[in-house]
């Protein structure tokens, strides 16, 4: 029988090394902290640059609503271009085969 | 107790009903629900039955712990052949319905035959009557659940219905119980339409005996604490499955324009702060509310602020009402994805699976494919919001060409367009992926390709991948309870290790399945919900089974394995584009170029995707076809399947 009332499972552990307070980069790869100040309805991560705008759920916890959609666009532009995605789009044919 | 609730095989064309009970041999081989219905599914049908016939049995089940004193034990599964697929026909929703099927006496029913005339059936306490539905045909959901507790005076009644969408064979009809809770997948609202089968009504009071009341009533506090403290599930319950859909729209994850694009852009309207402002004005403060036994509440409730529909109450909308009326067909305005979430709600149709149909033919519009001719005059461009209301009620009544061959599902409708329109459809095994953009992360995309019923998300998918926790805290999750040593990366683009994370998540999500339990419950969105380690205190306080960790994760085993041996028995072929476990060519040909800059210029590497793939087959015991080696059905017990031992 697998009970043992004394064992934590790695689940409940897991839990005891949250932080909170602080939203993180929705940049997958990035993910880094950012601590907005208080009440700010913008906030640019140090890491990668990327924009957002925020909502505040209380005056302690914020919590990222969306890009700001024009600078994070032309950074998307940006690093499209970087990476050969212009030539990469004329040679794709639009949609099927 | 939970384990003395009877299973019922109802034929509908002699009205002949049998009634028995589930031996523990069998609890202890497919503990119930998904699992169970799998092994009756692959036991009670015949290869190459025909999905609409009357020969198709259509399962319906609570799980092994549904109604006990566990957490969460709200969920209804519903199996059949798919008349979508042709494959694994395979939905759950939340709700109330399973609770009072059990206390009305049943865990499983099997459903076979087709009534001469429409009709509904009524459990309840251990009786099971077909009762005439000639007055509830061509209602809709609610109206059809209200008309049946009017009838029978009764407004404790929870029912399980189709809606007109059912009624007239849509292919992704929905079966739907309360206002919004869906079994929306795979089409088994038209399997019910096809058996005139308008719905199955439940009221039940017959106590469950629970064999350890105190103690599992003392392990479900800890269990409850784990819930509620996770900050994923606090989300959830004041935003919904909307803040998903908003966080994966900032990082460019989300399928837009019928796969075109990875984000919808300037969707400020549809973000879910904004649908959370919407549901606040019009129903009050307190409008999340929740399924039976559950503490998440995550499910929001609105009037529909304007236009057509204005005053409607309904729920939701989720993350795939979101994408079904925002992303995928290119619209941003928060009327047409509460109004496209009321209407699929109220006829019973997929919203996934709608919104998927309508934004690929709108590509095929734009593409030339598809001409005015078609369309019957109708401007089918991306983000014609009406456009896409007209389109969800044709297809829903088959009102002209295009709704008429829209409504028999992608691959279907694609052989009746012609050209190259199949190309463009964005399906796996059938049935259209969910509008997340899994291009970034070979993890997900790996997931989508090989899942039973068809593309899906709940399935197999890691998407705490995507969270870039450190190896150590994947190792502890992936390596319990069977010990793996082999690689496990915190990266979502790598494909190392991706692998064992999608199987492991698959037998993680059938076990959750078997246990009739949500998966928002288990390592799904969050890493610190319970998994593996924690059931087999549950099951045990419940209902007095025993079983390591090890031993349901066999179990989950052998229930994925059943469903697979019924796929490949009705055509599965690994690299068939409409049958296999493969993904459309756009994962592979073209990069995503929206959304965060680590995520621009990802596509899936083909010859890697097919490393996975493989590896993940041998952790399955399957060969390079994917097909089962003598070895694996021998291991889990299935080498005597079917053996109709129930």
């Amino acid at each position: 029988m697998a009970i043992d009332e004394k064992k934590t499972s790695a689940a409940e552990t897991l839990r005891k090394t949250r932080s909170f307070g602080k939203v993180r980069c929705h940049n997958p790869s990035c993910m880094g902290r950012i601590q907005p100040a208080p009440g700010a309805d913008h906030a640019k991560c140090p890491t990668c640059g990327m924009e957002y705008r925020l909502f505040w759920v209380n005056p302690t916890l914020p919590r990222i609503r969306g890009p700001v959609w024009d600078v994070n666009r032309e950074i998307a532009k940006k690093t499209f271009a970087g990476k050969g995605g212009a030539a990469t789009l004329k040679a794709e044919s639009k949609g099927g085969k | 107790m939970a384990l003395d609730r009877k299973i019922a095989f109802i034929d509908l064309t002699n009205g002949e009903i049998q009634i028995k009970p589930i031996p523990i041999s069998m609890r202890k081989k497919y503990l119930g629900g998904r699992g169970l219905d799998a092994y009756l599914l692959y036991n009670y049908s015949k290869k190459g039955v025909d999905p609409l016939s009357p020969d198709n049995p259509l399962i319906v089940s609570g799980g092994i712990l549904t109604a006990t004193c566990a957490s969460a034990t709200a969920r209804t599964h519903v199996m059949a052949k798919s008349p979508l697929t042709g494959l694994l026909g395979s939905t759950n929703m939340g709700g109330f319905f399973a609770p009072e099927l059990a206390w009305a006496g049943f865990h499983h029913l099997v459903i076979k035959g087709k009534a001469e005339k429409p009709v509904y059936l009524y459990i309840h306490n251990g009786n099971i009557e077909i009762r005439d539905a000639g007055k509830l045909w061509g209602k809709t959901t609610t109206e059809t659940q209200w008309a049946i507790r009017e009838e029978l005076g009764d407004d404790e009644i929870k029912s399980l219905v189709i809606g007109p969408a059912g009624e007239n064979l849509v292919r992704f009809a929905n079966v739907m119980t309360g206002i919004k809770n869906s079994g929306g997948r795979t089409g088994m609202g038209c399997v019910m339409g096809s058996k005139n089968l308008k719905a199955i009504a439940a009221r039940g009071t017959m106590d469950i005996r629970i064999a350890h009341a105190q103690e599992a009533f003392e392990y479900n506090k800890r269990f409850i604490d784990q819930i509620t403290s996770a900050k994923v599930n606090q989300t959830q319950g004041a935003l919904g499955t909307p803040f998903i859909w908003g966080a994966t729209n900032c990082w460019g994850g989300l399928r837009t324009r019928n796969f075109q694009f990875n984000q919808l852009e300037y969707a400020d309207d549809i973000e879910p702060e904004r649908l959370d402002e919407i549901a606040t004005e019009t129903v009050g403060p307190h409008h999340m509310t929740g399924c039976f036994a559950c503490q998440v509440h995550c499910r929001g409730q609105y009037r529909i602020p304007s236009g057509p529909y204005a005053g409607k109450y309904d729920e939701g909308p989720e993350y795939t009402s979101q994408g079904a009326f925002g992303a995928e067909p290119g619209c941003t305005s928060a009327v047409t994805v509460l109004t496209g979430n009321h209407l699929v709600n109220q006829f019973g149709m997929d919203n996934l699976e709608t919104g998927s149909m309508i934004a690929w033919a709108m590509e095929l519009y734009e593409a030339g494919i598809l001409t005015e001719k078609e369309t019957d005059g109708l401007d089918l461009r991306f983000g014609n919001d009406e456009a896409l209301l007209e389109m969800v009620e044709r297809i829903c009544y088959r009102k002209g060409w295009l709704g008429d061959t829209l409504a028999d599902g992608g691959i279907p409708a694609a052989e009746k367009i012609g050209k190259n329109a199949f190309d463009y459809l964005i399906q796996v095994k059938g049935m259209n992926n969910l509008h997340s953009d899994e291009r970034a992360t070979p993890a997900l995309a790996l997931n989508v390709a090989t899942s039973s019923r068809g593309s899906d998300h709940l399935r197999s998918r890691p998407a705490i991948d995507l969270y870039h926790l450190p190896e150590d805290v994947l190792r502890r999750i992936y390596s319990n309870p069977i010990p793996y040593k082999g690689p496990l990366s915190s990266e979502h683009t790598s494909y190392e290790g991706k692998p064992w994370m999608v199987y492991w998540q698959e037998n993680c999500y059938m076990a959750v399945d078997c246990l009739g339990i949500c998966k928002y419950h288990t390592t799904f969105l969050g890493a610190t919900l319970p998994n593996f380690e924690d059931w087999p205190k549950v099951i045990y306080y419940n209902t007095g089974l025993e079983f390591t960790s090890e031993e349901i994760w066999t179990i989950a085993e052998r229930c994925n394995m059943i469903e697979r041996m019924f796929n490949l028995r009705e055509g599965l072929a690994r690299n068939d584009l409409k049958k296999g476990d493969t993904l459309n060519h756009r994962y592979f040909d073209e990069p995503c170029r929206r959304g965060a800059p680590d995520v621009i210029g990802l596509s899936i590497d083909r010859g890697k995707f097919n490393k996975m793939l493989d590896e993940f087959y041998e952790y399955k015991g399957l060969d390079k076809n994917g097909k089962p080696k003598p070895a694996t059905l021998k291991r889990l017990g299935l080498e005597n399947e079917p053996s109709r031992s129930l």
